[in-house]
């Protein structure tokens, strides 16, 4: 066994929380703005729908074969070397998310902070921090994270609240304005980013209640989409979809209008402290999901030596991305078929089906 | 700039390599060389100024009829 760890199924809801939240209320409510206007809290709850029927098929597949991970049970069901391959696909996607993570989080603190400062000072100490996380395993991870988290995600609804001031519900009207293709244009992003649920596979062996993990993954996703939903509808209701869809960082933009009685206001410090720590607790659990699958892989004894070399890759990688006009237009057009047809549910389905008609795994529970 | 990409790899060689040889795991010395001949591969050439080809543009093309759909 590569990792020794066990944590609670409250760990891994909040752990999951911190998977998918961080980048999603930075980058998709611009996206799916952009596509369905005033209805994107319609796009949200389609996407949410989405979102469980994942998480419910990744949890399926994952308890049929308890204690092991994706990359080991996909050589147990489509044999050593399809096995192999899609193993070798999940670590690419793994690296290859995380580094988009990576350039998300830089270009927005480049752009709305640190303007001066290099970008790939973001990159080498976020990955640094978070390599450390990783060697010392899951339970640090989550532990920190269990810390943390609550405390951000409780200032973060205060941030909300207080914005309510500035909003206007007859913004959201039209319904239904747009039409329905919008709507389910719109939803593919964000589902797509629920979808990232898919690294729960590397985690479930490590619940000490696997029988939980239904209930873990569903709460973690409902979780998740409320704050995407209230995160997109705080934004349209104080700027319009125009404006809203025309911004970056809608999120951000909203959290910054808030002023209340000319003291209380410049709140966007709470909301880059969340970020940042939500971004490096994103990276850190990606990170880890392909240092261990690297090592599961490849048949090693420990997964540490493995971390170093696996961050200077994703430096490496992250410092591709050119600049941010680029990185959302591959994020809004790209990614949403890439991520979810073939890493979120065609390959789990393809396994699940295929599991199922082998007879191979257990029941399930 | 490329002087200081070399000290940080010998840095991390440093980190690594005298443990695993220590406890004898050949097979982790062969795949942290690996990956670390992977991460080098990608920094070298940037710092140097070479352009290197990003993956994301191949997958943009891969995914372009079902991206197309995206627009």
């Amino acid at each position: 066994m590569l990792e020794q760890g066990k944590i609670d199924s409250r760990q891994a809801i909040l752990l999951i929380i911190s998977l998918v939240l961080p980048t999603a209320i930075l980058t998709v409510p611009a996206i799916t703005v952009k596509h369905a206007a005033q209805d994107a809290w319609i796009s949200i709850i389609v996407a949410t729908m989405a979102g469980l029927l994942i998480a419910r098929l990744v949890t399926d597949l994952s308890l049929r074969f308890p204690g092991k991970t994706l990359f080991e049970y996909a050589e147990e069901i489509l044999g050593r070397v399809p096995g192999k391959v899609v193993g070798f696909l999940y670590i690419w996607w793994f690296l290859h998310a995380n580094a988009l993570i990576m350039d998300e989080y830089a270009s927005f603190l480049c752009s709305a902070h640190m303007p001066d400062t290099p970008v790939i000072v973001f990159f080498i100490l976020g990955i640094a921090v978070a390599a450390c996380a990783v060697r010392n395993g899951l339970e640090v991870l989550s532990r920190f994270n269990q810390l943390f988290l609550p405390l951000f995600l409780g200032l973060l609804l205060v941030v909300f609240i207080l914005a309510t001031k500035d909003m206007k519900v007859t913004r959201l009207l039209p319904v239904f304005d747009k039409g329905a293709i919008a709507i389910l244009k719109g939803a593919a992003t964000p589902a797509s980013w629920l979808g990232e649920i898919v690294i729960f596979t590397m985690i479930i062996p490590f619940l000490n209640k696997p029988k939980e993990a239904y209930r873990v993954a569903a709460l973690a996703t409902l979780f998740t989409s409320f704050y995407l939903l209230v995160s997109i509808l705080v934004a349209i209701m104080i700027f319009g979809p125009n404006v809203t869809g025309h911004w970056i960082f809608p999120t951000y933009n909203a959290v910054r209008v808030v002023s209340i009685a000319n003291f209380l206001e410049r709140m966007e410090s709470i909301a880059v402290a969340v970020w940042m720590f939500g971004g490096f607790a994103k990276v850190g659990v990606f990170y880890y999901a392909a240092v261990l699958g690297s090592a599961q892989w490849l048949g090693l004894k420990d997964y540490r030596p493995l971390v170093a070399p696996v961050g200077v890759i994703l430096v490496a990688l992250a410092a591709l991305c050119e600049n941010i006009v680029e990185l959302l237009d591959f994020l809004a057009t790209a990614w949403p078929p890439y991520a979810l047809s073939v890493f979120e549910v065609g390959m789990p389905l393809v396994l699940l089906i295929v599991a199922l008609a082998r007879g191979k795994g257990g029941e399930g529970t | 700039m490329i002087f200081l990409l070399i000290v940080s790899f010998i840095g991390i060689i440093l980190l690594e390599v005298p443990g695993l040889v220590k406890k004898k795991m050949w097979r982790e010395l062969v795949a942290f060389s690996v990956y670390l001949a992977i991460g080098m591969a990608l920094s070298i050439p940037q710092v140097l100024g070479i352009k290197v080809p990003n993956p994301s543009k191949a997958i943009e093309a891969l995914f372009k009829p079902l991206a197309e759909l995206m627009k």
